[in-house]
């Protein structure tokens, strides 16, 4: 996403460097900071009512009691690119090197849930990740691929994908309530990218907490939803925004839950996970991941009063924040992201995803993806930082820190919820609005050279110090996909495949549960893009709410 | 010149969803003086159509998904079939220096990889397209 550089003020060099001791120094989300803290500054803190132990709640110090010690991070880059063949081959080189869980990063037309062969979106296709329009695709995109024993993360719209992932997994003679993986199809994420094809906010709710529902019974390893405010974070929301936005998310799908009373709270709320951004305040970032953990278990607890210690975990997927990358000198953006990451360790995140340096430019080469793999190995095996739980517990600064972000993200949730929860916030322009704010007030910032880029609006080189090799789709992969879906449709029982459609529609618009339907559907062989004209066709089109 | 103002439409051809980038040089160029008339994601045809309909004096395309090489020619290509070929064609986002070329070839007026500063956007487009009035 744009940075927006000064070179004048880079110019200037020193001269915009604030004096620190007449300034007030604040956090990058706008929380004063001392020159040094003192017990005085923890004196609220009740150590066993707010902090406590790892693997007790409220979790604060980390969900599992012996975290690291026990169990490193998951290794998971999200990654996909061409066509399912060749991303095939990257998941199975990516295992090879050590990765622990797979990824699938859908390709924009797979994200706007159109087929490849649509006319509107042949220059889209193979960029930005892997496309799969049906379950053929997926057949491909896993084929010798360890699903039973590895996990896999599905970033995705509405059970789709993961729905062909489970057929897939069936036909070769899985038992799904073992599989293990997650489906992040939050309308958080989702609804911040200018997308055509997007139904409304209030559908997204709908189809997110039919398959939450469907995977309390039918996979119940599965993380049947993330609730992730990467995206959000990446547009220039600021930390604790970010958590009052991604909290206030969850609250709705709770309560859309609560409304139908299909499944207990408990088994809704059991396998919840969470995604949020790394970003560049190095102590701010570490007392968010805390702060989320002790918001989370209270909603939990005290505000829903589910007991049972497996809802009330935070368990986190941390990805460094490509917002702060930079196209020159991108070699800078591999120390952006260790110490992004070393945050998200330090903060106790439970799989963590560190970007390619050139992941601002393009997807990543497979350099780029070696070095990020080998950027949390580093970590986990040569630095030690895993030996401790929350090592930065206790510190007075982080402890006040944590607190300073839980408070003031209540009150971001609070107002949120005062509007009539998340879907409706997102509906009525006002999330949007939000972003929009949070962008203009980073590019003037970056103008400025309040936020310091290095290299960019800050010791800028005049000329381009070095290139790096720069990955590009192939652009013959397009019309490979095309080829094989007209292939399939014209192989297929089309018969079979309108009828199972007409059983999705009949099912979106009486209110059932449509995972069973949508499973039909992909067996089916139908289309991501002809599920997606169901969708459409009951709910519309959601315009998006930015005009400029 | 008339007192109109200079009128540019800023748009998004195919369907990638990154809008930063776009919005931001948007408002600068509207603080600059320029009307701006900010499109959104658009088909290239949609493109060329609010170009005429608009009347606008340029066209500011933000791409970040390296398919520009394909989307900005035949964008350009729609806005010569509808006589429209005369107008600045700008284009940021995420672009590779090797390329710089080839775009100049294919008609590209003016291109700002990202991190280029607003002020030098402006600037250019000042001298490209004109003085606001």
């Amino acid at each position: 996403m744009g940075q927006v550089p000064d070179e004048t003020s880079a110019k200037r060099g020193a001269a915009v460097i604030p004096n620190k001791k007449e300034a007030q120094l604040l956090s990058s989300s706008g929380i004063p900071i001392k020159e040094v803290y003192t017990p005085g500054d923890t004196t609220e803190i009740d150590y066993n009512k707010d902090i406590g132990l790892p693997g007790e709640p409220p979790y604060t110090r980390g969900v599992y009691r012996s975290m690291y010690r026990g169990q490193l991070w998951t290794i998971r880059r999200l990654s996909g690119f061409n066509t399912p063949e060749d991303s095939n081959k990257l998941y199975r080189e990516e295992y090879e090197l050590g990765q622990t869980g797979f990824a699938v990063a859908p390709d924009i037309s797979t994200c706007v849930g159109m087929d490849c062969d649509d006319p509107r979106v042949s220059a889209d296709v193979g960029h930005s990740g892997v496309p799969v329009c049906s379950i053929e695709d997926m057949e491909t995109l896993l084929d010798g691929l360890p699903i039973e024993r590895a996990s896999t993360y599905l970033a995705e719209k509405h059970g789709i994908l993961t729905a062909m992932y489970f057929a897939v997994a069936e036909k070769r003679g899985l038992d799904i309530t073992q599989l293990r993986g997650t489906t992040a199809n939050c309308m958080l994420a989702w609804t911040v990218l200018n997308l055509p094809n997007q139904v409304p906010p209030q559908a997204y709710l709908r189809y997110a907490v039919d398959f939450i529902e469907w995977c309390a019974e039918h996979a119940p390893k599965w993380y049947p939803i993330s609730f992730d405010s990467y995206n959000t974070r990446d547009l220039g929301l600021n930390a604790w925004q970010e958590l009052g936005i991604l909290f206030a998310t969850t609250v709705d799908y709770i309560e859309e839950e609560k409304r139908r009373g299909r499944v207990p709270l408990d088994r809704f709320v059991r396998r919840f996970s969470f995604n949020t951004a790394a970003h560049n305040d190095f102590f701010e970032e570490i007392a968010k991941l805390r702060a989320a953990r002790r918001m989370w278990s209270r909603i939990v607890r005290e505000r829903y009063g589910i007991e049972d210690p497996r809802c009330g975990q935070f368990r986190v997927h941390v990805q460094s924040s490509g917002s702060t990358h930079t196209t020159q000198e991108p070699y800078n953006n591999l120390v952006r992201i260790a110490y992004q990451v070393l945050a998200g360790v330090l903060g106790g995140a439970q799989s963590i995803h560190a970007n390619g340096y050139d992941e601002g430019v393009c997807l990543p080469t497979d350099e780029s993806m070696l070095l990020s793999i080998r950027t949390e190995q580093i970590l986990q095996f040569e630095t030690g930082v895993t030996n401790t739980i929350d090592p930065l517990g206790g510190s007075w600064y982080l402890e006040n820190l944590t607190n300073e972000l839980e408070r003031r993200a209540w009150e971001y949730m609070q107002k949120i919820e005062d509007m009539g929860g998340m879907a409706k916030a997102i509906a009525s322009g006002w999330v949007h609005n939000e972003y929009k704010n949070a962008t203009i007030e980073r590019a003037t910032k970056t103008t400025s050279g309040e936020i310091p880029i290095i290299g960019v609006n800050r010791f800028r080189l005049e000329k381009e110090p070095y290139r790096v090799p720069f990955f590009r789709p192939d652009p013959q992969s397009p019309q490979r996909q095309i080829d094989k879906l007209r292939q399939l449709r014209e192989r297929r029982d089309r018969a079979k495949v309108m009828q199972a459609l007409k059983k999705l529609e009949e099912a979106t618009r009486r209110g059932d549960n449509v995972m069973p339907a949508t499973m039909e559907a992909v067996k089916a062989y139908a289309t991501l893009g002809e599920i997606v004209n169901v969708q459409l066709s009951v709910y519309g089109e959601w315009p998006f709410p930015i005009y400029g | 010149m008339t007192d109109r103002k200079i009128r540019i439409l800023m748009a998004k051809p195919g369907l990638e969803g990154h809008w930063v980038g776009l919005l931001v040089v948007s408002r600068a160029l509207r603080d600059a003086g320029y009307e701006v008339i900010y499109g959104g994601n658009m088909t290239p045809e949609a493109i060329a159509a609010a170009a005429v309909q608009e009347d606008v004096e340029a066209v500011g395309l933000s791409i970040l998904s390296a398919n520009y090489l394909q989307l900005v020619p035949r964008t350009i290509e729609e806005l010569r079939k509808r006589g429209k070929g005369d107008v600045p064609v700008l284009l940021g986002g995420i672009i590779f220096s090797e390329d710089l070329e080839q775009l100049k070839q294919m008609g590209v007026a003016g291109v700002f990889p990202s991190g280029t500063p607003l002020e030098d956007i402006v600037e250019s487009v000042r001298q490209k397209v004109g003085q606001p009035a």
